[in-house]
């Protein structure tokens, strides 16, 4: 187990007039190499969740155990934890300061007082992985970068610590498609390669049926599903209740359905979508 | 980790108090007249009756005394070094020296310089603080304007200026708020804020108030656009949603207060100033 949350509870502003609570006895398990879509309506305690995985929210009540160690124990190195721990926010102004992106992407590891020659291949790696060319982007201004490729800088920021687990904080939100195609592929591809334990956070369902293996939902802080992602969308109506919406795709299915497909209950992504109404057109099993 | 805990100074506290009733012209002069007061303030004597006046606001305006005092927390590494400066660094001929080591020596003069100055500040901070939990920012800003009004006839910008000044006082929490998410998108990347010698520590500023800084410009530019296009062209013809009332309430504490005052100044002349 990476992560191991039990009895955490968390209140914001605690012990002013403005108190108030965002976490309510929540536990649960993360384990290594998996793709967890951590999703919920805003301000259902999502964000203040997944700080407490790297240690940017120590907790209240409960504790949190991340790769062994207990982020509230005094003695715990939470510094070395951050690194183990990638934290991407959504706003990516928030994260980039460095006139350069070299600069910026190397600001981690120089951090950790790694060696020139070392940082510098991190960062060589990091920008690979993200898909951003070495040589032609090293050099350029941050603030003269379009929104997917600072957004693509601040994850390699982050890459270039080697997190074991990297959590993503609604990091494709405010993009143009194609940005937001740019970086579901860099994740996916880091995933499947670099076999990191992503905790991906997003207000799209579509992003998240088609990305995470297993769905944790979180509604008024506490969990309210937690399963694999089909089995979670199977459950569309409870979903519904507590304002989120489905994927897309699952709309159009739902109502292909209703005009007498015959189509699967639940279809997570286009390729699914494609496959089952072909085969149902095949059949000829249309109802009128 | 949250940095927006500890600031009170420009945040508003709903609630249905007397103080919470009263016309922000009210409370504005009130206010400017308690600061007026603390500067002549010089005894011990007078600062106690202080205490007590302005405890008794916060309890009758409901406003939490423990809420109240966290905003001084941000505050007090100042304010120590400050009494720390005034009690080594102030001295009168006549004053009795009551600590000396090397080249450092204290006296009694220079101890309740210390004190007054520290306690002075700490309650300029404590007025502002009350009428800003206390005044919504829209009556605030109504109020203020309103007080000006008369000094556009010589040609100053009564609502321009309010308006700048409530914005900048806005400004305080949203930029809390961005500081706290800047800081913790750098500590996610390793920054030790707390670690390293001084030089170290000073590099430290600038991942954080870089961001800060761009952020903020950014920002204003986009309240700019904002409220032009919403024809925000100034003061000139604008009405008013809410119209101010004076009433019984402040009348009232009108009355209280200048009662107050009138002790004070009655404590500022009687007892012998310490510094």
């Amino acid at each position: 187990m990476q992560i191991e949350v039990t009895g955490l509870s968390h209140s914001y502003k605690k012990d002013t007039p403005f108190e108030k609570k965002v976490l309510h006895n929540l536990s649960l398990c993360i384990n290594e190499g998996e793709f967890v879509g951590l999703i919920g309506p805003t301000q259902s305690g999502k964000t203040t969740l997944a700080q407490h995985f790297n240690a940017l929210f120590i907790p209240q009540e409960g504790s949190v155990i991340v790769n062994g160690r207990d982020t509230a124990d005094r003695k715990a190195d939470l510094i070395k934890l951050r690194y183990e721990v990638g934290y991407v926010f959504q706003n990516s102004d928030y994260q980039l300061f460095a006139p350069t992106v070299g600069e910026d992407i190397a600001f981690g590891p120089n951090n950790q007082n790694l060696p020139v020659a070392v940082v510098e291949d991190r960062v060589r790696q990091a920008m690979s992985q993200v898909g951003l060319d070495f040589d032609s982007i090293y050099r350029r201004d941050i603030f003269a970068l379009s929104g997917g490729q600072k957004r693509r800088v601040a994850i390699a920021g982050v890459l270039a610590c080697k997190p074991k687990i990297l959590i993503l904080d609604d990091v494709t939100a405010g993009l143009d498609p194609r940005g937001r195609e740019e970086i579901l592929g860099v994740i996916r591809k880091l995933h499947a390669e670099e076999k990191i334990t992503i905790i991906f956070i997003s207000n799209s369902m579509d992003e998240i049926a088609e990305l995470a293996e297993r769905i944790i939902v979180v509604d008024r802080g506490k969990i309210a599903f937690d399963g694999q992602t089909r089995t979670v969308f199977e459950q569309a109506d409870r979903l519904c209740a507590i304002g989120l919406e489905l994927p897309e795709i699952m709309t159009i299915t739902n109502h292909l359905r209703k005009c007498g497909y015959h189509l699967p209950e639940t279809v997570l992504n286009m390729e699914e979508a494609l496959q089952a109404i072909a085969s149902s057109l095949q059949d000829g099993q249309v109802n009128d | 980790m949250e940095l927006t805990k500890n600031i009170t100074l420009g945040v508003y506290l709903p609630g249905k108090s007397f103080i919470h009733r009263l016309d922000p012209r009210t409370k504005i002069l009130a206010a400017g007249l308690l600061i007026a007061l603390l500067l002549f303030t010089r005894s011990y004597e007078a600062y106690s009756l202080f205490t007590l006046f302005t405890a008794a606001i916060i309890v009758s305006a409901g406003i939490p005394l423990g809420y109240a005092a966290r905003g001084l927390r941000p505050m007090l590494p100042v304010l120590v070094l400050m009494w720390i400066f005034q009690l080594f660094l102030y001295s009168t001929p006549d004053a009795d020296i009551i600590f000396s080591w090397w080249i450092f020596t204290a006296t009694d003069a220079g101890l309740h310089m210390g004190n007054l100055i520290t306690l002075r500040v700490l309650f300029l901070f404590m007025v502002t603080t009350i009428l800003t939990l206390t005044t919504s920012i829209v009556s605030l800003t109504d109020g203020l304007e309103s007080l000006l009004s008369p000094l556009r006839r010589i040609g100053l910008p009564a609502q321009e200026l309010v308006m700048t000044m409530v914005i900048a006082l806005r400004f305080v929490l949203i930029l809390a708020e961005e500081l706290d998410k800047i800081v913790k998108a750098q500590m996610a990347r390793g920054v030790a804020f707390d670690r390293g010698n001084f030089i170290q520590k000073t590099k430290k500023i600038f991942p954080v108030f870089l961001p800060l800084f761009i952020n903020a410009f950014k920002r204003a530019e986009e309240l700019i656009t904002a409220m032009e296009a919403r024809s925000y062209s100034g003061g000139k013809g604008r009405t008013k949603m809410k119209t101010l009332h004076m009433g019984r309430v402040d009348l009232t504490a009108g009355g209280i207060i200048i009662v107050y005052a009138a002790l004070t100044v009655y404590i500022i002349m009687s007892v012998a100033p310490r510094i």
